[in-house]
């Protein structure tokens, strides 16, 4: 897909919904430099969906998408759970799999990319919850790693089931008593970035989506990296607040006290030398233009 | 009847820069900045009220979004 597909035939542009409109004209589709520093001045490619008032997996969304480097390029494979209430509202192509089938489909669907626009760069991102990634699509996720498949897995780690009432899941934490376990977690919260790494992944990143620009980095990494090196990593502390009890103002500060030194989110990053020497070599850090006001102080 | 947040245009300091509530806002497109009133600027269709923003613009001490009832 291109821009040049998405415009808006002259003669229907008034019967257009303003929201298309505004995509059209004011998305950030083809920019080079793009990132969460548009977002307030240009379209999101992200519509109303029915996440829960102040639900983080929401404001995750928002940076993620505001930071793909190649959106029109891009095709992202979703998972059942809550993120799937939110993928027929965004502006991308995008496939949804069966509850914990996401990577093997990724991996279909690169390799058929690859074949059928060998003169493209296309880029596949899955984006999944942390039940469907490391419960029950496990398999499909290490096997897709072991393979060395190039497309980025982000897992939307919100430590339970949050779609189907809280139930119980590998990236709970030990002790945890959800609503639908009430016995409490008896084994620990799986190490799977440590399994990421030993499973082949060339990129892998453990944070919360607390800080826009580093959100933006880890996926700017994730999605190059996987582009051409190899399987990338990335999980997302988006605390379910609904789950754990917190008022809907409150997911940001959880997100900020879970990320500290020690915290189970404390901010991790590993990257293979090879995939060191890509980027140095082909996607050099931006320099931003404009001094970025703010960030400092939210750092 | 239902909450939304409502900007305080003399409040606030988007003209400095600040972008707090933008960036942290749940929802898409819904906190703009307003380029002519260099001011935040809420899209109450689709503001869901959860304050999050309040909590932020007054962590920054500038206490310029209130919330209003519809
Ligand atoms: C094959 C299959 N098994 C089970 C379900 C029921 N189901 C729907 S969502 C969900 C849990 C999703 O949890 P997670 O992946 O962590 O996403 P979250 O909702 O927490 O974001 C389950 C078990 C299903 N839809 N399909
Ligand atoms: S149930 Fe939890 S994860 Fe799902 S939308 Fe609500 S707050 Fe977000
Ligand atoms: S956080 Fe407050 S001061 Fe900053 S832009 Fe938003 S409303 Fe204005
Ligand atoms: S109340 Fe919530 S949804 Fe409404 S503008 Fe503020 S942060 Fe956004
Ligand atoms: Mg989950």
């Amino acid at each position: 897909m291109d821009k040049e597909k998405i415009k808006i035939n002259p003669e229907f542009y008034d019967i257009m919904p303003v929201e298309y409109q505004e995509l059209v004209e004011n998305a950030t589709y083809g920019k080079e430099d793009r990132g969460w520093k548009d977002v307030g001045s240009s379209k999101e490619l992200i519509e109303e969906h029915s996440l829960c008032a102040g639900c983080p997996e929401s404001i995750a969304f928002r940076h993620i998408l505001a930071s793909l480097p190649n959106p029109e390029e891009t095709v992202m494979v979703g998972s059942t759970g809550c993120t799937s209430l939110v993928f027929p509202h965004i502006a991308l192509h995008n496939i949804h799999s069966l509850f914990g089938n996401q990577n093997a489909v990724a991996s279909g669907l690169k390799r058929a990319l690859a074949y059928r626009f060998p003169d493209k760069i296309k880029d596949v991102v899955v984006l999944a919850g942390d039940g469907a990634t490391v419960d029950i699509g496990l398999d499909m996720t290490l096997q897709s790693w072991f393979r060395q498949e190039k497309f980025a897995t982000i897992c939307f780690d919100n430590e339970l089931y949050a779609n189907t009432g809280g139930q119980e899941s590998g990236l709970m934490q030990k002790g945890f008593v959800g609503k639908m376990a009430p016995a409490g977690k008896q084994f620990e919260k799986v190490d799977m970035p440590g399994l990421a790494k030993t499973s082949g992944c060339h990129y892998v990143a453990m944070l919360t989506s607390s800080k826009p620009n580093r959100v933006e980095k880890v996926i700017r990494n994730a999605v190059l990296i996987a582009r051409e090196i190899g399987p990338t990593y990335v999980q997302i502390y988006t605390p379910c607040i609904l789950e754990i009890g917190k008022q809907m103002m409150e997911g940001l500060q959880e997100m900020r006290d879970s990320e500290g030194p020690g915290q189970r989110f404390e901010y991790q990053e590993f990257i293979t030398d090879e995939a060191k020497a890509y980027m140095e070599a082909k996607h050099p850090k931006k320099k931003r233009k404009k001094k970025r006001v703010e960030e400092k102080k939210v750092d | 009847m239902y909450a939304v947040a409502e900007v305080l245009d003399e409040s606030c300091v988007a003209h400095k820069g600040c972008r707090l509530c933008i960036m942290y806002c749940p929802e898409a497109n819904t906190i703009m900045f307003d380029p002519e009133k260099k001011v935040a600027v809420v899209n109450e269709y689709s503001c869901k009220g959860c304050e999050l923003c309040v909590v932020v613009c007054n962590a920054a001490k500038h206490q310029a979004i209130k919330m209003a009832s519809r």
